[in-house]
């Protein structure tokens, strides 16, 4: 089933000779279970592409839905609402608040959104499988790059969404952490019934994707 | 407020300075407020102890009970009722007759020992009241500056020697001390002709102007407003805490805006994540109460400390009630110094997460 579609996407920065067409009608679905990659190199637009599936921006032209809702008709407070419920976000930059504690960026997410998280033992056995249970009362820079960026994947799959859009999530990882991670994504995808997009130009998670696109010069072409 | 104090915990340095600020700002508000209380307080004190409510004076006194003078012929068709007292007031050095010579100036009241500010409305702290027109009663605040019961004085330059039997409270009277004795005693004081009577009339009750038609009436909040000195220096004082107030309000802006300034990059990120930009507003609103609160409870701390420690001779009255509307309109002021950032709150763009 799909959860994300975005059809004949295009966005454009800028006006006249500055205007730059960052997505040429990019179309796109994701399905439930599936782990979907994007590659593509640094300024192909695959940060951007992130964005507009997420809600984050709007597209210059095209539709993007989200498990049937028309991102575009809706108001910042819904949008924001269904990135709360639907949609986790690993980004590049780990993006930990760096006055939480481990267990603090968790008991925020639980503060907020108060039903449907992780039960306390799935959080456990995911932080154990990520290797960073031994880390939970550390603030985020008392840990390594690799290990923040564990903790954000989990902050994100910890809220327990149907999709989750990851921004170079193995950037900082040695390849027996992309290993770990790139089965974690696939397990969720798999056990969890997730729909999970990844955009990097990381090689190595090429082996756990059931589709991957490459995205280059704004056009999203299908590979597998 | 899990946001809030979460952060307060980690940053401790950088919002210590800021409690620091506010906690030296509250305590000078505080410590000010105390003192133009003090002041206002030994200017008048004398007035609250007798109870008055209507203030009677000479027409062309300019409104100062010690420039006034009531004569005989202007009570002529009048006697005092039980409500009523006649006082003389006249500025006087004290000096004390044996021990070392130490002057002392102060506010010598004259009293009719058979009215009612001297039959009833001057509480003792220690010794008697005057029995005959060598003793006098001192203001308690001379107790503390070593004179005791028993001294002999003398008033200017006078001959006569008084010998003081009791120390009365709160007896205070333009930032002098108040030193009763008869109206006899002021008139000698004075130089005052025979038909000079006393300076003014006190009533504990209110009283229109007819009851004396031939003086100058006054209910008791107009004659404080014209004590010499009274409104320029409580003027001078809320003066300075309304400019406190406007400064700590400004302090909390700019801090909370820099602070907010340096968080986008977070708030980014929680914005991406579903997190509302009301929830954030909140959270700085309540970062700013939360500031604020423990830096006046600092302030207090301070403040307690500071009148506990200060000499008895330096006026500093704290008013609960007072420090309690002060330190209300603080936190408001914190409130509203949060709302500066909030518009740029509200604009936050959570695309910024990805990029940062």
């Amino acid at each position: 089933m799909s959860v994300i579609k975005l059809k004949n996407i295009s966005k454009d920065f800028g006006k006249g000779i500055s205007k730059v067409q960052v997505l040429d009608n990019v179309n796109f679905t994701a399905d439930l279970g599936e782990l979907s990659l994007i590659l593509g190199p640094s300024g192909s637009g695959k940060s951007t592409f992130l964005t507009i599936a997420g809600g984050l921006q709007t597209p210059t032209t095209g539709t993007v839905t989200v498990e049937g809702e028309t991102l575009e008709k809706l108001s910042t407070k819904e949008r924001d609402q269904l990135r709360l419920n639907k949609i986790g976000f690993v980004l590049q930059s780990y993006n930990l608040l760096p006055y939480l504690t481990v267990t603090d960026q968790f008991a925020l997410v639980r503060r907020i959104k108060k039903i449907g998280n992780m039960s306390q033992e799935e959080l456990d056995n995911l932080l154990e499988e990520l290797d960073i249970s031994q880390l939970v009362n550390h603030y985020p820079d008392e840990m390594s790059g690799g290990q923040n960026q564990r903790v954000a994947i989990a902050r994100a799959l910890y809220p327990n969404p149907p999709i989750i859009l990851a921004d170079e999530p193995t950037a900082a990882l040695d390849s027996n952490r992309v290993k770990i991670v790139g089965r974690l994504f696939k397990d969720m995808a798999v056990k969890h019934h997730k729909a999970i997009v990844v955009v990097t130009h990381d090689m190595r998670l090429r082996d756990f994707a059931d589709h991957i696109y490459q995205l280059m010069d704004g056009k999203l072409t299908m590979e597998r | 407020m899990f946001l809030a104090l979460k952060e307060i915990k980690h940053e401790k340095v950088r919002y210590g300075l800021i409690i620091a600020m506010i906690v030296m700002i509250s305590y000078l508000m505080f410590i000010l407020m105390g003192m133009m209380l003090g002041l206002a307080n030994e200017n008048k004190a004398a007035l609250t102890t007798w109870s008055a409510q209507t203030v009677f004076l000479n027409k062309n006194a300019n409104d100062n009970l010690g420039q006034s003078v009531i004569t005989k012929d202007q009570l002529a068709d009048h006697s005092l009722n039980k409500h009523e007292a006649l006082v003389g007031q006249t500025a006087t050095v004290m000096t004390r007759s044996k021990k070392k010579a130490h002057k002392e100036s102060v506010q010598f009241i004259g009293l009719d020992a058979g009215q009612y500010i001297a039959k009833d409305n001057m509480p003792l702290v220690a010794g008697r009241h005057a029995k005959n027109k060598h003793e006098l009663v001192a203001d308690e605040s001379l107790k503390v500056k070593g004179y005791q019961l028993g001294d002999k004085v003398k008033l200017n330059s006078t001959a006569e020697n008084y010998r003081l039997v009791g120390f009365a409270k709160d007896s205070q009277l333009n930032v002098a001390p108040v030193v009763y004795g008869r109206l006899s005693t002021w008139r000698e004081l004075r130089g005052a002709a025979p038909q000079v009577v006393a300076s003014g009339i006190i009533s504990n009750q209110r009283e229109g102007a007819s009851r004396f038609k031939e003086l100058a009436h006054y209910p008791i909040a107009k004659f404080i407003q014209k004590l010499p000195g009274y409104a320029a220096e409580n003027s001078t004082f809320m003066f300075m805490i309304g400019f406190l107030m406007v400064i700590s309000l400004v302090i909390i802006a700019v801090f909370l805006y820099i602070l907010t300034m340096q968080k986008m990059p977070n708030y980014a990120v929680l914005r991406a994540q579903g997190i509302s930009a009301r929830h954030l507003i909140g959270a700085t609103i309540d970062q700013a109460v939360i500031l604020t609160i423990t830096g006046i409870c600092g302030g207090l701390v301070l403040t307690l400390l500071t009148a506990w420690l200060m000499p008895m001779t330096v006026p500093l009255v704290l008013e609960w009630p007072l420090i309690g509307l002060i330190s209300i309109i603080l936190i408001l002021l914190g409130g509203i110094g949060a709302l500066l950032p909030v518009r740029m709150i509200m604009k936050v763009d959570p695309v910024r997460a990805l990029n940062s």
